[in-house]
């Protein structure tokens, strides 16, 4: 599990990458990959392409980025989703909330 | 070669390291080989090798501790005799430990002599 | 300088014990002599000491077994044994470290390196003092953490298996820790007859995971014995996950509504794995999506209470499970995954046995059983079969009003959203009289409303619920109907009337805004129970005491008598 993060040269917007296992593990990397930026972006996008597996705890984890990026008002984009991590996604119906490509 | 009884620097490093219980370390090196070639004997009169071989091994550590290399190598060799179980070859190393003790115990009374007056 | 250790010489040869007691005690540790290994042995009970240094060839007993015997005395305890040997054959330092040896000095000792291994071998020591420390130290809070786990899974289990989990018609596999894996299982039987069921997954393991469990519980089993429906309980529930837990903490959940006497199922499914109804002799599966975000998610205002109904009929079932179910891995780490689920439901040849078949499908993939896996069935059967409890009051009812009437009118807004009946029953449950029958008092007062609402204030035709299709389209055509009216009334006329000696009445009648219809052709038009279509009034006239309507059709007039108090 490797989870590196990457603004872009505006700074307006936030590249978090997900290698490996999405799960429990994950919670203080992911937390720090967007808390410990320097920069207040406007839109997240999650690039889920080398994660492998993604578990509750990782949707929980979603969730508290979609309230730190500002709740109902976030502009957060889930990429690049195996079709696995996609049906996850899918059943607890993420979509509503993400905008999942 | 010349072969050393009593190594000199090991005496000294024990007397400078010891202080009063020095006399008292060589009195008891003394009394405990005198009960060592008893047992030594006794193994040789029984025919015991393992008795004999377990008697050098301690009695050659006890030696060396001291800085009694030849009489330690001695003992080294009456181990092996009996470690092999060679009981014929056992008197004449005996006779050359007892020979070889001799020369140590006037030595070491030589030094114990040193203490009493 | 170290701690003063007391250090136990082993040593038949007097002049090696005093020139090894010496430099010990130079070091400033206590020196403890023995000559022989028994001697040894009894030294080391009697004073305990920290370390050993043990001649390996000595009389009485050699130092390899005062060795072995002196770890075994010192148990878990690291005692460090330094064997003092001129042994030179690799056999024979073999044979010191099988005893138990740590460490050697050769001779003619050296002092510098003797000191140097009693340090060595001291830092080890406590090096495995501390380990020990740490370990005694997790055990005590582990069996603190179990013990905390046990009172809060006793206090739980009164809580969740209050309900009817042990009802004939339902099946489950959870494990006894399921709470602190976040899996959660309620089952209650509804006032009006039929159960909830609910299976819930919250995020997470351990006491974050149980947290949400009792709130949620406690919403779900009040709200159920007051009679409310699965919607308000949906919204009463979310509304108080959201508020309680953090963010980031929900639970996935699917919340199952079966009215036996309607043969309707409702299902609202909130993250967790498709479910499966399977339906009639053919056995048609049809899934149970997951249409919703899981509870605790969603603020209040945007929260969606919508479900999907089916028809049932008896022998029907239904399965949950969590994703555990699905997510068990065989050896290889494969996952078993929902095409082998279906392939069990497929091989099935007698229904009854499929809860065990899939059970042993994910065993025999799993290659070894396990309790980490939440798994339900719930089947369809004749109400009459199940052995309800009675309903539980917590006040005697003795001091109810005894004579009384009121009316209430709900109108268009209020019908939308409202449901009525818990109200209602809270009131007349207040009536001692009428708590024997308080299952036939539900029953008849949802069939009352359902009625008035459904085919009087929105005009829905039952004749529709022939069929699964039409079924569908009824409970369509029911919300969009609802979303828009704009007008329309249903009235309840109550009157209580007790005598002296206890019997009494109650006497209720229906009114809504509809046109009216013929109630006696509706009631002849009831052939048998095998059309989906209107039980409802036939249940009115086998429960109420009395059933009648006026000429107009307008309304009905029901009657519920009890006896006097023996």
């Amino acid at each position: 599990m490797a989870i590196t993060s990457l603004p872009s040269a505006d700074g307006k917007e936030l590249t978090i990458s997900i290698q490996g296992r999405f799960d429990f593990g994950a919670h203080q990397d992911f937390r720090d990959s967007y808390e410990r930026v320097g920069t207040t972006p406007e839109r997240y996008v999650i690039d889920l392409k080398g994660t492998t597996y993604l578990d509750s705890s990782a949707l929980g984890m979603l969730l508290l980025l979609r309230d730190h990026a500002g709740g109902d008002s976030a502009e957060i984009k889930l990429i690049n989703c195996s079709p696995d991590v996609r049906k996850i996604l899918a059943i607890s119906n993420f979509e509503q909330l993400f905008s999942i490509q | 070669m010349s072969i050393v009884h009593v190594d000199a620097t090991v005496l000294a490093a024990l007397q400078d390291f010891m202080g009063e219980e020095y006399p008292v370390l060589l009195d008891t090196y003394l009394l405990d080989s005198e009960e060592r070639l008893r047992m030594l004997r006794e193994a040789q009169r029984d025919g015991d090798m393992q008795a004999l071989r377990l008697t050098a091994h301690s009695f050659k550590g006890s030696c060396s501790n001291v800085g009694a290399l030849h009489l330690a190598a001695l003992c080294k060799e009456l181990e092996e005799i009996g470690r092999r179980g060679q009981p014929d070859e056992a008197p004449t190393w005996i006779a050359q430990v007892e020979e070889e003790f001799a020369r140590v115990k006037s030595l070491f009374q030589a030094e114990r002599a040193r203490f009493t007056g | 300088m170290a701690d003063r250790l007391s250090i136990l010489i082993a040593e038949d040869n007097a002049a090696d014990r005093m020139l090894l007691s010496t430099i010990v005690n130079r070091q400033g540790h206590r020196a403890l002599t023995a000559s022989n290994g028994l001697e040894a042995v009894a030294l080391f009970q009697a004073e305990r000491p920290r370390l050993v240094l043990m001649d390996a060839l000595m009389p009485v007993m050699d130092g390899f077994e005062a060795a072995r015997r002196i770890k075994l005395l010192a148990g878990d305890a690291l005692v460090p044994i330094i064997f003092l040997t001129s042994l030179s054959e690799d056999e024979a330092l073999v044979r010191c470290l099988d005893a138990g040896g740590d460490d050697f000095l050769a001779k003619p000792y050296n002092r510098v390196i003797l000191e140097a291994k009693i340090k060595a071998m001291d830092r080890l020591r406590r090096l495995q003092e501390t380990v020990l420390h740490q370990r005694d130290l997790i055990a005590r809070h582990n069996e603190h953490l179990l013990t905390e786990q046990r009172v809060a899974k006793a206090v739980f289990d009164k809580v969740a298996h209050s309900g009817c989990l042990s009802s004939p018609n339902i099946r489950y596999l959870q494990s006894p820790y399921a709470l602190f894996n976040g899996d959660l299982l309620l089952a209650a039987f509804k006032p009006s007859g039929g159960m909830h069921v609910l299976l819930g997954d919250f995020t997470g393991h351990g006491l974050p995971a149980a947290i949400g469990a009792m709130p949620l519980a406690e919403v779900f089993y009040s709200m159920t014995a007051k009679g409310y429906a699965m919607a308000d309980i949906l919204r009463e529930a979310n509304a108080k996950l959201k508020r309680i837990l953090p963010v980031g903490v929900f639970c996935c959940a699917t919340l199952l509504n079966l009215s036996f006497q309607r043969r309707v199922l409702e299902v609202w499914n909130g993250g967790l794995p498709d479910g499966y109804l399977r339906r009639g002799e053919q056995g048609d599966l049809v899934p149970l999506v997951s249409r919703h975000l899981p509870l605790g998610v969603l603020e209040p205002t945007t929260f969606d209470d919508k479900y999907e109904v089916y028809p049932l009929e008896t022998g029907d079932r239904v399965f949950l499970w969590s994703d555990g179910v699905l997510e068990t891995c065989n050896v290889d780490g494969e996952a078993f995954g929902e095409e082998r689920l279906r392939a069990v439901f497929r091989a099935n040849q007698e229904p009854e046995k499929l809860f065990d078949e899939i059970q042993q499908a994910v065993v025999d993939f799993r290659g070894e059983a396990h309790d980490d896996i939440s798994m339900l069935e719930v089947t369809l059967v004749e109400e009459e079969s199940l052995n309800r409890p009675p309903q539980t009051f917590t006040d005697s009812g003795l001091m109810g009003a005894l004579d009384w009437s009121a009316s209430f009118e709900y109108r268009a807004r209020t019908l939308k959203r409202f449901n009525p009946l818990p109200y209602l029953m809270q009131l007349l449950l207040d009536v001692q009289g009428l708590r024997a029958q308080a299952g036939a008092l539900y029953t008849v007062f949802a069939e009352l409303y359902s009625n008035a609402l459904e085919h009087g204030v929105i005009g829905l035709d039952s004749s529709l619920k022939r069929d699964a299709l039409g079924f569908a389209r009824y409970y369509q055509a029911r919300s969009e109907r609802l979303a828009k009216l704009e007008d329309g009334y249903v009235r309840f006329h109550l009157e209580v009337q007790q005598a002296e000696d206890g019997s009494g009445r109650l006497a209720v009648r229906v009114e809504d805004s509809g046109p009216g219809f013929d109630v006696a052709t509706a009631l002849k038009a009831q052939p048998s129970n095998e059309l989906l279509c209107g039980r409802g009034l036939r249940l009115i006239s086998q429960l109420s005491s009395n059933c009648d309507w006026p000429e107009d059709g307008k309304g009905l007039r029901v009657e519920f008598v009890w006896p006097a108090q023996a």
